[in-house]
């Protein structure tokens, strides 16, 4: 009967374990993300002048794109110097808006779409906004994982007993901007034939 | 065709999965311990050494285990060994290399090494007994022919290999089909030589085993290797669904499954061992429709044209 209760007692210490290391190991790994998706954006930050200068001068009508490029950059250096990570995750966003743009334009012009620079400092740009978009994938699979283990029984208990607080990670689309519509979008788009 | 029109989400796919192979291990335990059983009682009746059953399990373990310890901790050398494989770096391949980087960010596991086979047929495997010694390889006419987008869905297909641990679960099975083999291939000598004990010593219930252990010899390894099969087609279908997971986009890895499967080149550098470990059956089969689930039977990949309904399922 002793042994039997040892057993049990064994077996549940190793569990308890197990379930402290997920909590811990999640945090690290959210962590890791977090910084991951500051680093491609700190490298995006010093790429895109790169491009600027590089193409500028093929591109001089298609100024617009320029501005985007500009204030994509902006928003960037911005939400690195501010450490946010919902911030940082926007700003990843709008460079992977403006990156097809520039690509359409590149493919369209034979002159640049021969210059290897351009053609380099585009793959660079589209490489760091796919790092950006996968490491915010797992930020949020993991924020996930991590609170469901949180608030589910039985390892609610031991998240209780050692504390774990629940996760922030990035806000979803819950909440924001991004759910209202606007009168502008609600309207009927008119077509002129 | 009542399933066809059930769709299914990627996390209803990976859980039939799941299920699906932990039957099909499971019965291969048990397939395994069963034929092991008969064969050593056969040959324990042969050598009259009935207290020896372990024993000889024990060699037998012992000498399939040997070989397959060494394929399993140093699978990576010996394949990169026998494929003729270079180092990828991030300036000659630089696709490859960025692509294997960010599924590894969104899978969440330490960058494989990587390396690149100078090979025109494409296609790519993954090696190595955990994530930590992972190995993913590529050959030249893989990285040609795919666009970055089919690229990720391949690489992914290679890294849920390797999340899931297949190659160490292949390894594993491999040892014990090696067992059975062995196994048989003995009580067949022993029954050559007929054995010391005389006919009116045995009683009725060892010449049933004996019977019994003779069909086992023969069908036991045929059988196990099957189910091995089985089991390396099911772990396709997990890591194409486990792809999906990373990427979110089936159309990737369906496109370049249909690239893959219309180039009529066969892999030069592939042989019977490391074919499980390729996104697609190295070996082009020559016969395809004609012989229908006879061929798929002892093929190590499922047809394309059923990973590809499986994939447009989770679209």
């Amino acid at each position: 009967m002793i042994y039997v209760l040892f057993a049990i007692l064994v077996i549940l210490i190793f569990w308890v374990i197990s379930i402290y290391n997920f909590f811990v190991s999640t945090k690290t790994r959210v962590g890791a993300s977090i910084q991951e998706i500051g680093n491609q954006l700190k490298r995006q930050s010093e790429l895109i002048p790169n491009l600027e200068a590089s193409a500028k001068g093929y591109l001089k009508h298609e100024k617009g794109i320029f501005d985007e490029l500009t204030s994509a950059r902006k928003q960037i250096s911005s939400a690195v110097s501010s450490g946010d990570v919902n911030k940082m995750a926007d700003a990843g966003k709008m460079l992977s808006d403006v990156l097809p743009k520039i690509q359409v334009i590149v493919e369209s012009n034979p002159e640049i779409k021969a210059n290897e620079l351009v053609k380099s400092l585009m793959d660079e740009l589209r490489d760091t906004s796919d790092k950006i978009m996968y490491a915010r994938r797992l930020l949020i699979d993991l924020t996930a994982d991590y609170n469901v283990k949180l608030v589910t029984f039985p390892s609610s208990v031991v998240a209780g007993i050692f504390r774990f607080e629940k996760l922030k990670g990035l806000e979803t689309s819950e909440e924001g901007d991004k759910l209202k519509v606007t009168e502008a979008e609600a309207k009927t788009p008119k077509i002129n034939l | 065709m009542f399933y066809i029109l059930y769709m299914k989400n990627i996390y209803e796919v990976q859980r039939a999965n799941k299920i699906k192979s932990f039957f099909i291990v499971t019965f291969f335990a048990v397939f395994v311990a069963l034929a092991t059983y008969v064969l050593v009682r056969a040959l324990g009746i042969y050598s009259g050494y009935m207290p020896g059953n372990l024993g000889i399990v024990g060699i037998a373990l012992f000498v399939s285990g040997i070989s397959s310890f060494f394929g399993y901790y140093y699978s990576d050398k010996i394949v990169l060994g026998i494929s003729g494989a270079r180092p990828a770096n991030r300036n000659n391949d630089f696709v490859f290399y960025t692509v294997a980087q960010n599924i590894s960010i969104g899978a969440g596991v330490p960058v494989p090494k990587l390396y690149v086979i100078p090979d025109s047929a494409p296609n790519a495997f993954a090696t190595g007994r955990d994530p930590k010694h992972a190995v993913i390889c590529a050959t030249t006419g893989l990285l040609e022919k795919l666009d970055r987008t089919e690229l990720e869905g391949v690489i992914a297909h290679e890294i849920s290999h390797i999340k899931n641990y297949d190659t160490r679960l292949m390894s594993v099975v491999s040892v014990m089909v090696g067992l059975i083999a062995l196994l048989g291939d003995w009580l067949m000598r022993a029954s050559w030589f007929g054995g010391k004990s005389d006919d009116d010593n045995r009683s009725s219930t060892s010449s049933i085993f004996l019977v019994v252990g003779i069909v086992f010899a023969i069908l036991s390894p045929i059988i196990g290797q099957l189910i091995q099969l089985a089991i390396s087609r099911r772990r396709e279908y997990g890591a194409d669904a486990g792809a999906i997971e990373i990427t979110r986009q089936p159309s990737g890895l369906v496109s370049a499954l249909i690239k893959i499967s219309s180039d009529k080149e066969a892999l030069e550098v592939a042989n019977k061992a490391t074919a499980h470990l390729f996104v697609s059956n190295p070996f082009k089969d020559k016969n395809q429709g004609s012989v229908g689930w006879f061929a798929d039977l002892f093929n190590t990949h499922p047809p394309i044209s059923e990973r590809i309904k499986a994939l447009k399922s989770m679209a």
